[in-house]
């Protein structure tokens, strides 16, 4: 059997009956070593000579604010009072988004729909720093119980969060059955 | 072997009347032998059960030494240096003393190294299991142990090897032996710098870097762990035991020059690619992107002169189950390192890092490469080590298909349970919130694919079952006593004429373009093979010229580490409370880093900072979430959450595959070990001030306020230890660990001075605005 192998130059390397061929560099592989070294050359010229807008902050900064766009830009900045807090409540497209906060972020102590786990149930008539609708938004925004509560002011990153979440919440009330029972006094309906 | 004694075509051994005669030493090969397949099954069986706990977090039974954090560090150290170490000290020492026609320099010398190695996996399978760890991956045994290390690698072994050089018979260094070169070297510079350690006791110690500066040097370790212990020796071992198999010659010794060059000098640059879009400066991570992407061809070279070399030879391969193991490994190792660049380029990574594709990328290298090349290595070692013929060629055969077949079953749903839950992660809805906001979600999604996972180890490790049965069948077939070769060779002569340079091949170009084209035709080269000493000297000067360039700029310029006024050292009892985190091997599946990429900041808050890391030793960043990210965890739950939690996190989600950490609240704190802890911090500079002299007091105070709060939110005023003793809730580490874990990430929003206050009462919402 005569294959290419055996017509290359053996060098007069023996190291333990191990022996060399002469064969040069694969073409291609020199071609895609030596097109890896200017890729990365032009990469580094690209994105590290402080041209503006290239760096990963800029690119952060860029996709917030499109992602704000597409949620707030109608709504402009919602301020946290009583009107916009039961006007959201009747909304089911920003109803949705309160949800979705609250289930990344509440269901941990409130339990699904609010049912109440380590933290009180949300879908009864008994709160314990609520009095009324706008309360609600306070407590998300400062906490409440010496941080049983926690703080949410810095961990959202747009106001209109805390009020959408806060329409969420308030649209919990009498959407329960079961959960964890009543803590606090009852207060009067939100309207 | 029958060519063992033939005569070396090598010129310069004209005194062909004065012949050394010498035999190999065969037996620490034989050492070293079972000890690859025993830690192989040890590390293969801790992976299957790890692998388990995923599935079925409750199967530790809240034992703390079961737990997944403490026995996934046992794992992957069992993988690395127990199995793949002493694989590769195997092959080292079997084919050294061949290619260099000498004995070991000394046989003292090689049971010391041999001995003092498996000490070192005892020690790390006592202490990791009990929680002592350096909380840096693969680099998590504890100080003494580490001693041992340095001491065995380069006293032992280093010297050894070197001296053996020193004695040898041959002119030239074979390119195996260059790789092995590189790895007692690079690993030994590697070894000291990332573990230099301020001891708080004899089996605690913290790190002389912190925060970014930890990290960096961490991954510039971990990175080139993987290039000089799981990478060049296994590509020495290659170029031994892979032309002796398919006995054929070596494809290009030219592409080996290049090859071995390129990728010593190149990888060492490549560690930062592990923290992209971390708090690390951007520059660092675009070199070590950079640099990776580079090493491809590098190490492809490594690639094609191995499946080059079995030209001709290919029907070898579809009877010899080594070639088969060769083959398999040899095609890992290129598919790792065509994936490897993939996964470090930033768009990439920005997907990849954090999830299950970073696993499935490892084990390809690690079953796939490592894994495979030492089988074909042990089945190729047996019959010769052992005078007698292999056991059965059919059940070889068998392992190796049950192993390629577990290998498949392995990486393929763990690289689809990445793709998926990066995807997730970063998925969001049509009104632009993140789709799936509950992190266990993303977990629950992945479960079948954990489960596929599980079966592919288990046939992998049935596989190696299978050696062990074998390769004891083998040996038990061996001879009364082992025949001793004698091997006769020259010394080498003290005159050596190197062959005269050869010629420029134009002659109608400018000398210099003459010179240049002498120079590509690699003589030189052939001058350095018969100089271990310069040899080596460029080896090192390759690696740590490379390290400087990235270390010296990390190191000195301040603006890489901006701080920030507000950030604060860590409480007396929040320090405890951390030691308990890293001792826990929280870091395993926890990252405390978040990225600035928006899904993410959506879901964990405002991305870290580097001022922000300025006390932390170790860095804990960590490099997998299988749980949610935790660098912003302060504050963002309850005491009484974090409590309920700990002890049983099903009892929040039943779908959390978190352990029981219920031993926690069962285990005393020892406060007196506290103060200690805070002038080791003080030490290394943290500003304590006047709670050096309280910090016990300080701890048990803040403790108290902790401790207070969970109760009147309903939680047990005391709890039973195991021996029945009752103790109040304040005096347990549970405590301790929420106290640090309230404290994660607030730090930046807090004011100046409401950060002093801090230190007593413990955290508190921050006053500052969103941003």
């Amino acid at each position: 059997m005569t294959t290419k192998a055996e017509q290359d130059i053996l060098l007069d390397h023996n190291y333990d009956g191990i022996q060399e061929y002469d064969n040069p560099l694969p073409g291609w592989w020199s071609g895609l070593f030596v097109g890896s070294i200017v890729f990365s050359i032009l990469y580094l010229l690209y994105h590290h000579t402080g041209v503006e807008g290239r760096s990963i902050y800029d690119e952060y900064d860029r996709e917030a604010a499109e992602v704000f766009e597409k949620r707030f830009a109608e709504l402009g900045e919602l301020t946290p009072d009583k009107q916009t807090i039961l006007k959201y409540m009747e909304d089911p497209k920003w109803l949705a988004v309160g949800a979705s906060i609250f289930k990344a972020n509440c269901v941990s102590c409130h339990g699904d729909g609010g049912l109440g786990n380590v933290g009180p149930n949300l879908t009864d008539d008994a709160w314990i720093n609520v009095q009324s609708v706008e309360d609600i938004a306070k407590v998300i925004t400062n906490g409440a119980a010496g941080g049983a509560m926690p703080a949410w002011k810095n961990r959202l990153s747009h106001p209109n969060q805390i009020v959408l979440t806060a329409a969420y919440v308030a649209s919990l009330r009498g959407k329960g059955g079961g959960g964890k029972a009543p803590q606090g006094r009852t207060i009067p309906p939100w309207k | 072997m029958n060519d063992d004694s033939s005569p070396s075509h090598t010129q310069g051994h004209e005194n062909a009347e004065s012949l050394d005669r010498f035999s190999y030493d065969d037996g620490i090969v034989r050492l070293f032998f079972w000890a690859t397949l025993v830690w192989a099954i040890v590390a293969f069986t801790v992976g299957v059960f790890i692998a388990l706990l995923l599935v079925l977090p409750d199967l530790s039974g809240g034992l703390p030494y079961l737990a997944f954090g403490r026995l996934r560090p046992l794992h992957t150290n069992a993988a690395i240096f127990a199995f793949a170490g002493n694989a590769l000290f195997a092959a080292t020492y079997y084919s050294t003393q061949r290619l260099v026609k000498a004995r070991m320099w000394s046989d003292a010398l090689s049971r010391l190294h041999f001995w003092g190695w498996q000490l070192i996996i005892v020690a790390a399978a006592l202490t990791l299991p009990l929680g002592i760890t350096q909380g840096k991956e693969y680099a998590e045994l504890e100080w003494p142990i580490d001693i041992a290390i340095a001491v065995v690698w380069v006293g032992f072994f280093g010297v050894n090897f070197f001296m053996t050089l020193k004695h040898r018979r041959e002119r030239h260094l074979y390119v195996a032996i260059w790789f092995y070169i590189a790895t007692i070297i690079t690993v030994a510079v590697l070894h000291v710098f990332n573990n230099l350690v301020l001891p708080v006791d004899a089996l605690k110690s913290i790190p002389i870097y912190a925060g970014v500066q930890d990290a960096f040097m961490q991954w510039w370790y971990g990175h080139n762990a993987v290039a000089f212990f799981l990478t060049t020796p296994f590509l020495g071992l290659m170029y031994y035991f892979l032309p002796k198999a398919a006995e054929r010659p070596v494809f290009s010794y030219k592409l080996s020059i290049l090859h071995f060059w390129s990728l010593v000098f190149i990888y060492i640059w490549a560690g930062p690619h592990h923290l992209h879009y971390t708090a690390l400066p951007q520059w660092a991570s675009a070199l070590g992107m950079v640099f990776s992407v580079m090493l491809w061809m590098p190490s492809w070279g490594g690639m094609i002169n191995g499946l080059l070399t079995l030209r001709g030879a290919w029907h070898k391969v579809a009877e010899d189950p080594v070639l088969k193991f060769f083959v398999t490994g040899v095609t890992f190792y290129g598919m790792s390192t065509f994936e490897g660049p993939m996964l470090s380029v930033r768009a990439v990574n920005a997907l990849s890092h954090y999830t299950d594709w970073t696993i499935a990328h490892v084990h390809s290298g690690a079953l796939g490469w490592n894994g495979m090349m030492s089988f074909g290595m042990l089945y190729f070692l047996a019959p010769r080590l052992f005078q007698t013929k292999l056991w059965s060629k059919k059940l070889a055969t068998w392992h190796f298909w049950i192993a390629t077949v577990g290998l498949v079953l392995y990486i393929v749903p763990i690289y689809v349970a990445g793709l998926t839950q990066g995807l997730m992660w970063r998925a969001f809805d049509d009104m632009g919130n993140l789709a799936y906001p509950n992190f266990v979600e993303t977990v629950e999604a992945i479960k079948p694919m954990w489960w596929v996972r599980v079966l592919g180890g288990t046939l992998y490790l049935t596989g190696g079952v299978l050696a062990l049965v074998n390769l004891v069948k083998t040996w038990q077939g061996r001879p009364k006593t082992y025949e001793v070769p004698v091997v006769s060779a020259p010394p080498l002569a003290r005159e050596y004429r190197d062959p005269p340079p050869p010629a420029p091949r134009a002659e109608a170009v400018p000398e210099f373009a003459k010179r240049f084209d002498v120079w590509l035709q690699l003589a030189w080269h052939r001058i350095w093979e018969r100089k271990p000493l310069r040899f080596s000297l460029w080896v090192t000067a390759a690696v740590v010229t490379a390290s400087l360039f990235e270390i010296i700029p990390t190191f000195l310029i301040r603006s890489n580490v901006p701080t920030i006024a507000s950030v604060r050292p860590y409480t007396p009892l929040e320090l405890a409370g951390r030691d308990i985190y890293v001792a826990e091997g929280c870091y395993n599946c926890h990252s405390q880093m978040i990225r600035p990429i928006f899904s993410e900041t959506e879901r964990y808050g405002e991305y870290s900072k580097p001022g922000e890391f300025v006390y932390d030793r170790p860095f804990q960043w960590g490099s997998r979430r299988i749980g949610p990210d935790l660098a912003r965890e302060g504050g963002k739950q309850s005491n009484l959450w974090q409590y309920v939690h700990l002890v049983n996190p099903r009892d929040i989600d039943e779908n959390s595959v978190m352990p029981s950490y219920a031993f926690l609240t069962r285990e005393r704190l020892d406060f007196r070990q506290i103060p200690p802890r805070v002038a080791a911090a003080a030490a290394l500079g943290a500003p304590y001030g006047e709670a050096l002299d309280h910090a016990e007091a300080m701890a048990r105070a803040q403790a108290k306020t902790i401790a207070d709060s969970i109760v009147a939110q309903g939680g047990p005023a005391s709890v039973a230890l195991d021996n029945g003793e009752t103790i109040p809730l304040e005096e347990t580490k549970a405590i301790a660990l929420i106290a640090y874990l309230q404290r994660l990430g607030t730090d930046l929003y807090a004011q100046p001075a409401e950060a002093s206050a801090q230190r007593s009462a413990g955290p508190t919402a921050g006053k500052k605005a969103a941003p």
